[in-house]
């Protein structure tokens, strides 16, 4: 699998830099070449790596943050309805320092955007964004002059979720996407430890992954009777 | 396709009334009231001179049977258009929309103004909710009013240049370099967004007190999205407070300037976003007014039954957040449950939960579903005893009582000042819903109470809308039982999109269907507006044809807006925990404020 390595800069960014900010580059799994330095500590990291990962994964706490229609929907899936404590993710935070990650639920304003990165700037690492819903992901059908055409313009973005609104399903699947990637992520066990990097796995598409499936469909169901 | 102008004269019916008032007005203020203009929105449309626009509102605010309040105030664009036979010369208007509760009528003054010279003397004198509305005119066009205590910009940024609703300013995004944002400009942003309280006329300290100014918001768990309040604190008392919106401006209005008629009915879904259809109703309306369409009794029901099943959806979200607000966490589990129930059926209907865009222009989208009854009437049996638990278990709760009664409260006056529509009227006492007062859409068919408190504070505008969905549970029970037979779409060269066993016949009606299909229709010019009772208070669409496939203006009066404004004349005095509670009280999300 390929990861995305992303390095913490020491340095405070240039006033011209561009958000996201940290370079990024596409690497190979930085686990696989431990294993062949040393069989053994390189399946001591790897143990440690996806027990600190499991924890990870299952117990994140999201953001308290919205900004039109999709958080409705989002919010839908925190009730009893959807459950997501069923995912371990029913810990609302009102403050972004205890947050783990953010879900981009609504559109995205020009007067909002520096507010958003101001917020995302506070959330402490480890910490993933999900952009949920047309307007987050593109601008969606917002093509107008207000609207950032996509979160992904100034954030790094984990998971995207199409829909407008998505269904709290498809909240609840993108968050099970963001799991699984969270699973295959290499991060440094400690400030101390090995290498500061950040590798994200690059997952598979979900399109492609599911395209034979779904191309075979012929017969929809009429909507004339319920 | 040929175009016809639509008769107007027929279609204005004058009212006598309305004459007797037209002609008083010309009598008292000769010809500097210049003209009447004829179109179909249903009131008088006059123009007068700029010299004398204070003067008459405040002769209609003080008629003896009042126009109490300023409904909206916008402003159009003229300068590309060309369907303007017989109006005064003008770069742009600026009109003035009144209501008169008391008298069950409006009136619309239109301003005539050149670009040379675009200003205007402000009315917040004789109407104070006129501030916002002038700030956004200032916003949106441009339009310098004189003597406005702070005129600055509302919906974009104060860092943004030009006026978007102008038809010279670009309207797409795309249209531009990509957005970027780099560490400078986003400190820059932030340094603009900073409160400066002299800029309000706020003093920093008092004789004996230095204030403390909180930021709540943009993104602030009780402020129900992108909306920021900035308060002037004496410990725990608000001394002052400054709403600040424009967080959530999509652009709705410059969106209709270039999507056709039926293309823009998704952008409506999402201007109150909880509302579904029922945002769809007043701009399906308004636009068969300038079709000429009418629809059959089985398309009113239709549409009355959905919007009803929206609204009580929206109001099931209202209390679960606003007892939320006030700390109890349970309600919003219920009111959920609730609210998933009635989108089960909302889905099965229309496909879609929450922006169903469902009517169309002329009709339906689609007929109902066979078995769709029995699965109305399964949420209309459920709800009834499941309202009847939220009263005792949340209203006669004496911790809730205790936070919300006698807070915010205000009364009728000073709620006409404010231009405080829907619920939060009501619950003054006052009982303007326009389903009885102006039945549109068959609801003069359906028996209903309007349901009154009288205290006007935060307990009183809960516990009504518990009342409310009980009402338009009984409204879907009658949908049910007295469904009119007929078709979905009504038989119209209008109708968008027109029926297809009709596109079969010829090659002629084969062109039209494919012009009407891929082009959108064309309406003829002229104006129409629709005023329906929303679930959050009065909305309305007011539309400007210049006979093509596209509207050359549309504006879109929401309720929220001035419920926002009105927020600091309630909460002088009062203490920040009052505030959460009227916040969760006034059932607004930021959409249908900045839309
Ligand atoms: S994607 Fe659709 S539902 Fe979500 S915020 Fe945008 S317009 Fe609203």
């Amino acid at each position: 699998m390929a990861y995305t390595l992303t390095r913490a800069e020491d340095a405070v960014a240039a006033d011209n830099a561009s958000y996201p900010l940290g370079k990024r580059q596409s690497v190979e799994d930085p686990m696989k070449q431990q294993v062949h330095r040393s069989v053994f500590t390189g399946k001591l990291a790897d143990v440690l790596n996806s027990t600190v990962n499991w924890g990870r994964k299952n117990s994140l706490w999201p953001y308290n943050f919205g900004l039109s229609c999709c958080y409705v929907e989002m919010t839908t899936a925190f009730t009893s309805p959807h459950d997501i404590a069923r995912f371990g993710a029913e810990v609302i935070r009102a403050s972004p320092r205890q947050a783990d990650f953010m879900v981009i639920a609504g559109t995205c304003f020009m007067k909002m955007a520096p507010i958003i990165q101001q917020l995302y700037d506070q959330m402490l690492e480890p910490k993933w964004v999900i952009s949920m819903g047309s307007c987050a992901n593109s601008g969606g059908m917002y093509d107008i002059y207000s609207v950032v055409q996509g979160v992904d313009k100034f954030l790094p973005v984990d998971v995207y979720i199409p829909g407008c609104p998505p269904r709290p399903e498809a909240f609840l699947q993108g968050l099970q996407l963001l799991q699984d990637s969270i699973q295959q992520e290499r991060r440094p066990l400690s400030w101390v430890v090995g290498d500061q990097g950040v590798y994200r796995a690059e997952m598979p598409s979900q399109r492609e992954k599911h395209r034979d499936r779904r191309i075979q469909v012929t017969e929809l169901r009429t909507p004339d009777s319920v | 396709m040929s175009i016809v102008e639509t008769d107007t004269s027929a279609a204005t019916a004058p009212d006598q009334r309305a004459n007797a008032l037209v002609t008083q007005l010309r009598e008292q203020f000769g010809d500097q009231v210049l003209c009447e203009q004829a179109t179909l929105t249903g009131m008088p449309v006059l123009w007068v001179n700029r010299g004398v626009l204070v003067e008459v509102l405040a002769t209609l605010r003080r008629l003896p049977e009042p126009f109490e309040m300023l409904f909206d105030l916008s402003a159009i664009d003229e300068r590309l258009r060309s369907h303007r036979h017989g109006l005064p010369k003008a770069d742009f208007t600026v009109f003035y929309q009144l209501l008169s509760v008391s008298g069950n009528r409006d009136i619309m003054l239109k301003v005539a103004l050149f670009e040379q010279d675009l200003s205007l003397p402000t009315v917040i004198s004789v109407y104070p909710n006129a501030n916002w509305y002038e700030r956004e005119v200032w916003d949106m066009f441009g339009v310098h009013f004189e003597g406005h205590p702070n005129l600055y910009r509302i919906l974009m940024p104060s860092t943004w240049q030009g006026h978007p609703l102008r038809k010279d300013h670009h309207a797409r995004a795309t249209e531009f370099d990509p957005y970027t944002m780099t560490v400078e400009s986003q400190d820059k942003e932030q340094q603009a967004l900073k409160f400066k309280p002299e800029d309000w006329g706020m003093k920093r300290h008092s004789e004996h007190t230095e204030f403390m100014f909180l930021n709540l918001g943009p993104n602030h768990p009780s402020a129900h999205g992108a909306f920021r309040l900035v308060l002037q604190l004496d410990g725990e008392e608000i001394i002052d407070c400054v709403p600040d919106i424009g967080y959530h401006h999509r652009g709705a209005e410059k969106m209709a300037e270039r999507q056709t008629w039926h293309s823009f009915i998704p952008y409506t879904d999402r201007i109150d976003y909880v509302g579904g259809v029922m945002n769809n109703l007043p701009y399906v309306l308004a636009v068969e007014k300038l079709a000429g369409i009418q629809v059959n009794a089985r398309i009113q029901t239709i549409r009355v039954m959905m919007a009803e099943l929206f609204r009580i959806t929206s109001h099931l979200l209202f209390l679960g957040t606003y007892l939320q607000d006030l700390g109890a966490m349970s309600p919003v589990f219920y009111a959920f449950t609730d609210r998933q129930k009635g989108y089960d059926v909302i889905e099965a209907i229309t496909g879609f939960r929450m922006h169903p865009a469902w009517f169309r222009i002329g009709g339906v989208m689609q007929d109902l579903p066979k078995g769709w009854d029995r699965l109305m009437q399964g949420f209309v049996n459920w709800m009834p005893p499941r309202l009847k638990e939220y009263e005792k278990a949340m209203m006669e709760n004496s911790l809730v009582r205790d936070r919300t009664k006698n807070i915010a409260a205000f009364d009728t006056e000073n709620a006409f000042a404010w231009g405080v529509t829907g619920p939060n009227l009501r619950a003054t006492g006052c009982d303007f819903d326009l389903r009885k007062k102006r039945p549109y859409s068959g609801y003069e068919n359906f028996d209903f109470e309007i349901p009154l408190a009288h205290n006007g504070d935060a307990f009183d505008r809960g516990q009504l809308r518990i009342e409310e969905m009980r009402q338009s549970v009984k409204i879907l029970q009658q949908c049910i039982n007295n469904m009119p037979a007929g078709d979905y779409k009504a038989d119209h060269p209008l109708t968008t999109p027109p029926p297809r066993e009709r596109m079969l016949e010829h090659i002629e009606t084969m062109i039209t269907h494919f012009l009407q299909v891929s082009w959108g229709p064309v309406l003829p010019g002229n104006e129409s507006m629709q005023m329906i009772e929303a679930t959050k208070g009065i909305n309305s669409y007011y539309l400007t044809s210049d006979g093509s496939t596209m509207s050359y203006r549309t504006r879109i009066r929401t309720p929220s807006f001035p419920h926002l404004q009105q927020i600091p004349v309630l909460m002088r005095g009062g203490f920040v925990p009052d505030l959460i509670a009227h916040l969760g009280s006034i059932d607004f999300v930021m959409a249908d404020v900045d839309r």
